[in-house]
């Protein structure tokens, strides 16, 4: 998912000085998730910018329908497009991605030029959860993952080293840019010592590939999937998901047990 | 095969001598008259000085324009440092052509400290290769006048590949093993950080194993307390024992100058007198002095081995 949370109100605010009608618009994806997009955050934005004194038109994007998609989120902008044709500025509370899509759609298909602005800072791709994200994989087109131990050090190695570790470990196995981060070649080691393949650490691992990083990076597929296909054929899965008892890692039920 | 010798320096690693090389830090200025002085100054104390670049990225004058000064101006045969950190394989390439064009023997293949931690922390850093696959990159220039994209390279360099080891690592045997392979690419030599206790020497050798190139030790005697202090406390896995480093502390006490140097001169040689004695019985082949600014040592410890 893309990390991000909300820009200080008085950047927001400031991009906004002159402008009257402001549409903002939610989003149900990542943002829904991180809490910047969704409805209780597109509610609360709205109520700032009235205090400010704005008019304000808010677009909800239910769960599940991500302003990065287009497709979907069209259906919403289109709903409002009396708004919008009227509006000073779209205010737009997804990550940057989301945020150009959108102007794209403006423009291209709708026709309007408008001032669009982000309300969020995007913070890259993370996995983990639920409190607690990091960054593992910077999508780099190439994955290397099953050559090292399956940690990445493109992205987790404070220098991004194929051969790690470099000379600046901290004696506590963290990272020499940062004391609070694991060096990621301490972890693939203790990893590889595991599986018993320290071996793997004498092979020579070229240099990356980064030609498939030449940005900006485009992507097709052949035909869109279908609702069927995401939805309605997972319902089973989905009655149990909802039967599921809440999630609390091993090793805290154990130490809560003790 | 016969191994081919380009450098002084190799060339005493095969006549089986104990090799000493120097250390010499160009500065952040448009001048490289005082790194041609040092050079001059170690001239005939160590057979290669290396040439920094931008240490602990503390952006500073082109090694390798500083390497060549060196060869020229002082006599010095150079090891050039190259770091990762700041050019990517093309910039790196363009380099090592230019470093074989400019009589470089040497080149210390380094990925270089992160550029956040120097004096130009907002610089975006580079890392598109590595310690180890630049040293793979000149081993393939030098061997088979071919770069990484396998494109065919006229007249190609002729020269020796080095690259650093960590005995003080925090996980010894992942810096072991990065030993080996940066060898298994192509460095002939190694040099490491530097060691003051016998002990981080012992637990290097033993996890190294037979290598099959020379190893240089790197050794810091300090001019001064503060010199010590700083590796204790800002180089990663370099402990100065404390002693050591309360002996220095005193000399700050010696008011009289030249007292004073005498007598930091002395703590010196008492120490490594010591540890170059146990030197002696390990698999190094040589000493990397990094006494910067401070040549008059050189033949006090010089005199321990030989
Ligand atoms: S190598 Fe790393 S950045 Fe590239 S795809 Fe794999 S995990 Fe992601
Ligand atoms: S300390 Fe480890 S994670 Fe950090 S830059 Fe060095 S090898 Fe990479």
């Amino acid at each position: 998912m893309i990390a991000q949370e909300q820009k200080p109100m008085d950047e927001i605010l400031g991009y906004l000085e002159g402008k009257q009608r402001i549409v903002t618009m939610g989003c149900g994806g990542c943002a829904t998730f991180y809490q910047t997009g969704d409805k209780k955050a597109v509610k609360e934005m709205a109520e700032k910018l009235t205090k400010e004194g704005k008019d304000v038109t808010k677009i909800f994007l239910p769960l599940g329908i991500s302003a990065c998609e287009i497709d979907m989120s069209s259906v919403f902008l289109e709903k409002n497009r009396k708004a919008i044709e009227g509006c000073d500025a779209v205010l737009v509370q997804s990550c940057g991605e989301g945020v150009q899509v959108v102007r794209e759609y403006l423009d291209d298909k709708m026709g309007l030029a408008k001032s669009v602005y982000p309300a969020n800072n995007s913070m890259g791709n993370v996995g983990g959860g639920p409190t607690d994200f990091k960054e593992t994989c910077q999508g780099c087109g190439e994955c290397e993952l099953g050559k090292i131990a399956g940690i990445c050090p493109l992205t987790a190695c404070g220098k991004g080293l194929m051969n790690g570790p470099c000379g600046g470990v901290r004696e506590d196995g963290k990272c020499e840019t940062d004391p609070e981060k694991d060096c990621a070649w301490v972890k693939i080691y203790e990893r590889l010592e595991k599986l018993g393949e320290l071996d793997e650490l004498l092979k020579m691992r070229e240099p990356h590939a980064w030609s498939k990083m030449k940005r900006p990076r485009t992507f097709k597929i052949e035909k869109p999937i279908s609702l069927g296909r995401t939805m309605f054929g997972s319902i089973p899965e989905y009655v149990s998901f909802g039967l599921r008892k809440p999630f609390t890692p091993k090793h805290e039920e154990k130490a809560e047990g003790e | 095969m016969a191994k081919e010798v380009y450098s002084e320096l190799m060339k005493e690693v095969e006549e089986g001598k104990f090799v000493w090389t120097g250390e010499l830090e160009p500065e952040k200025a448009g001048s490289v008259e005082s790194v041609v002085q040092a050079a001059k100054d170690l001239k005939g104390h160590v057979i290669a000085c290396n040439v920094t670049d931008s240490p602990q990225s503390f952006a500073t004058l082109s090694s390798l324009v500083a390497a060549y000064k060196i060869q020229e101006e002082a006599g010095m045969e150079a090891v050039y440092q190259l770091r990762c950190s700041d050019r990517n394989r093309i910039a790196l390439q363009a380099d090592v052509l230019g470093a074989g064009v400019m009589g470089i023997k040497n080149i210390l293949a380094l990925t270089g400290d992160h550029v956040a931690l120097g004096d130009t922390p907002d610089a975006k850093p580079v890392y598109d290769l590595d310690s180890t696959t630049l040293s793979y990159m000149i081993r393939k220039i030098v061997d088979e006048g071919k770069d990484l994209a396998g494109n065919e390279i006229a007249e190609p360099p002729k020269m020796h590949i080095g690259a650093a080891g960590a005995p003080g690592a925090a996980v010894l045997q992942a810096e072991a093993y990065k030993v080996k392979r940066k060898v298994k690419a192509g460095a002939e030599f190694i040099q490491t950080q530097v060691i003051y206790l016998p002990e981080v020497l012992d637990n290097f050798f033993k996890e190294l194993g037979d290598l099959g190139v020379p190893v240089f030790v790197g050794i810091f005697p300090a001019k001064s307390y503060g010199a010590a202090k700083f590796f204790d406390e800002a180089v990663a896995g370099v402990d100065v024992p404390p002693d050591y480093l309360k002996n220095l502390k005193k000399t700050k006490e010696i008011k009289d100058k030249a007292k004073r140097k005498e007598e930091v001169d002395r703590v010196n040689v008492e120490y490594f007198t010591g540890f170059l004695e146990h030197l002696k019985d390990t698999p190094a082949t040589g000493c990397h002095m990094m006494a910067v600014g401070y040549p008059r040592i050189i033949p006090a410890l010089k005199k321990v081995v030989e």
